[in-house]
């Protein structure tokens, strides 16, 4: 029998479990706009988990970067993004739906694959800490993963954004139950360095959109003399 | 305070219960579901009507069929009332014969009144049962995973795997309810139930629509007496998977724990309530999403394999 690890602990692996699937959500949903939205989910749950480990270990500061992560990620970033994916006559962008590469059951296997992988692996590592944090660290791991997966089987420039947005939530998420104690300063400064992410992000989504009119990679292979 | 039943009585109420209560479950979904489309829709007995009326019809066979088309239908009720001996319907410890078979006894009482209903389907040389009864086989062969690791996951959170003990374990603490293990895998085992009830994502639940038909064309060559009884197993078969997921997976309050007559009688009104309030749910699912053409039915099917198999990890680390 596997024992129950308690209410907190369980309720922050169940969080971490929903932001996964939600990983797998934006890995099969066609338009961006849809990812989009799951992605603002995804942050939104990651800020639910900082207030329930803050009011597990008594960190104040936590309840600070959750607000403070909600307002970035949750509302500025898909905020942003959507303006950005935005075109003159439609909200979805040309070339995003239908840029798989597998069929969607597909890429979920192959991605329950590289889940395994990323799970194993990162639950591999030994941590003895006061809460030992090892199953969320190991989901953590498997949606770095799957957000890889993600960015390689979608060939549109903008769900390879959400997939490397997402890839940062990921890793927030292992840095939140590894070392939730980390000085507010730093975790600021991670937080910020998304912000500079999305602008390069959108630099290049829109040049690549005024050159192929599409947001599709599929045209970069052809030479252009 | 009131007498206390004999264990052999209880054990008979726990099948007359399923066994008359289903039409009923049936009644309630169409009901809801036709007040959610704006129709005022059937009478909540409505199923039981259906079944007497049918009962007095006349029973034909094609001429080609072999007496197995007529026995099949007995077979399958026969199987699916074996079935609420081995769950727990009415009480949280377990019955003597409820030991008979584990998840997997009644998992293949499940497949084997499936399997002769599909045979009959096919001895009939009818074109629609036949496909009704190749797209069922074909289907029930991609969600039979989803069922393997939602078995393997009540496993490893029990060390058993019998019903009665998973649910037991759900009642222990609210740490067993809150662990994704727990969570992943009820979720999984709903998704089978959606698709297995034929309500999402392709089948139409009443519809005579030949591109979404997976069971219910299955029954279309038998008549009388013999129909009532395929209709009547399909509700049996509803709740039943119902019974399991509210009483071992997701609520398994409300059971009687002792003998007595009164304890008893309630687990029988909190059964039926929390079938039907699992029906309102389907109903409500059923009427708010598109069904999917029928070979988008491998994406769904994935979505619930994927929470089955994170079910089964998340036991293999902390604790899940």
């Amino acid at each position: 029998m596997v024992q129950p690890p308690g209410i907190y602990q369980g309720a922050a692996n169940v969080i971490a479990a929903l932001m996964l699937l939600l990983e797998f959500g934006m890995l099969r949903q066609a338009l961006v706009r849809d990812q989009v939205r799951l992605y603002a989910a995804q942050s939104a749950l990651l800020s639910v988990l900082a207030v329930v480990i803050a009011a597990d270990r008594n960190l104040p500061d936590l309840y600070a970067l959750a607000a403070l992560s909600a307002a970035l990620k949750v509302v500025a970033v898909p905020l942003v993004l959507r303006r950005l994916l935005r075109t003159d006559d439609s909200d979805e962008p040309a070339g995003v739906a239908g840029s798989y590469t597998l069929n969607p059951a597909s890429a979920v296997l192959a991605s329950i694959g590289l889940a395994a992988f990323g799970f194993f692996t990162f639950g591999a590592f030994h941590l003895n800490g006061p809460a030992a944090p090892a199953l969320a660290l190991a989901i953590a791991g498997a949606m770095v993963f799957v957000a890889f997966g993600l960015m390689i089987v979608r060939h549109d420039v903008a769900s390879q954004a959400v997939g490397f947005f997402s890839l940062e939530n990921a890793i927030s998420l292992a840095a939140l139950v590894v070392a939730a104690g980390l000085p507010l300063i730093l975790e600021t400064a991670i937080l910020f360095d998304l912000l500079v992410a999305v602008v390069v992000f959108g630099m290049l989504i829109r040049a690549h959109h005024s050159r192929a009119e599409s947001m599709s990679t599929g045209d970069l292979t052809r030479l252009r003399g | 305070m009131s007498a206390a039943l004999p264990i052999p009585v209880i054990q008979l109420l726990q099948v007359l219960t399923v066994a008359l209560g289903a039409p009923a479950i049936t009644g309630v979904i169409a009901k809801v579901e036709a007040r959610l489309q704006g129709r005022r829709g059937p009478r909540v007995l409505q199923p039981y009507y259906d079944l007497y009326k049918l009962c007095r019809k006349e029973a034909l066979a094609p001429e080609q069929a072999s007496w197995f088309f007529l026995a099949a239908p007995v077979i399958a009720v026969a199987a699916y009332l074996t079935i609420p001996l081995l769950i727990p319907v009415l009480t949280t410890y377990g019955l003597p014969l409820g030991y008979m078979g584990d998840i997997l006894g009644g998992g293949f009482l499940l497949s084997l009144a499936s399997f002769v209903v599909a045979t009959a389907a096919l001895e009939t040389g009818s074109p629609y049962a036949q496909l009704g009864s190749s797209r069922a086989k074909t289907f029930s062969a991609i969600t039979e995973p989803v069922v393997l690791f939602v078995v393997f996951t009540v496993a490893l959170l029990t060390g058993t795997d019998l019903p009665y003990a998973l649910a037991a374990t759900v009642r222990s603490s609210a740490g067993q309810v809150i662990r994704p293990a727990h969570l992943l895998a009820s979720a999984a085992l709903f998704m089978v139930i959606l698709h297995e009830t034929g309500r999402i994502p392709v089948e139409t639940h009443t519809g005579t629509n030949e591109f979404g038909m997976i069971e219910e064309a299955r029954s279309f060559e038998h008549s009388g007496p013999y129909f009532a009884l395929l209709k009547w197993g399909s509700e049996l078969k509803q709740l039943i998977l119902f019974t399991i997921l509210a009483d071992v997976f997701v609520v398994p309050w409300g059971l009687a724990s002792s003998q007595r007559l009164g304890a008893v009688a309630l687990a029988i009104v909190a059964l039926l309530a929390k079938a039907t309030a699992v029906g309102c749910v389907v109903a409500v699912i059923d009427n708010s999403f598109a069904k999917l053409r029928l070979f988008k039915i491998t994406e769904y099917v994935s979505a619930a394999f994927l929470l089955a198999v994170l079910g089964v990890f998340t036991l293999y680390r902390g604790g899940g």
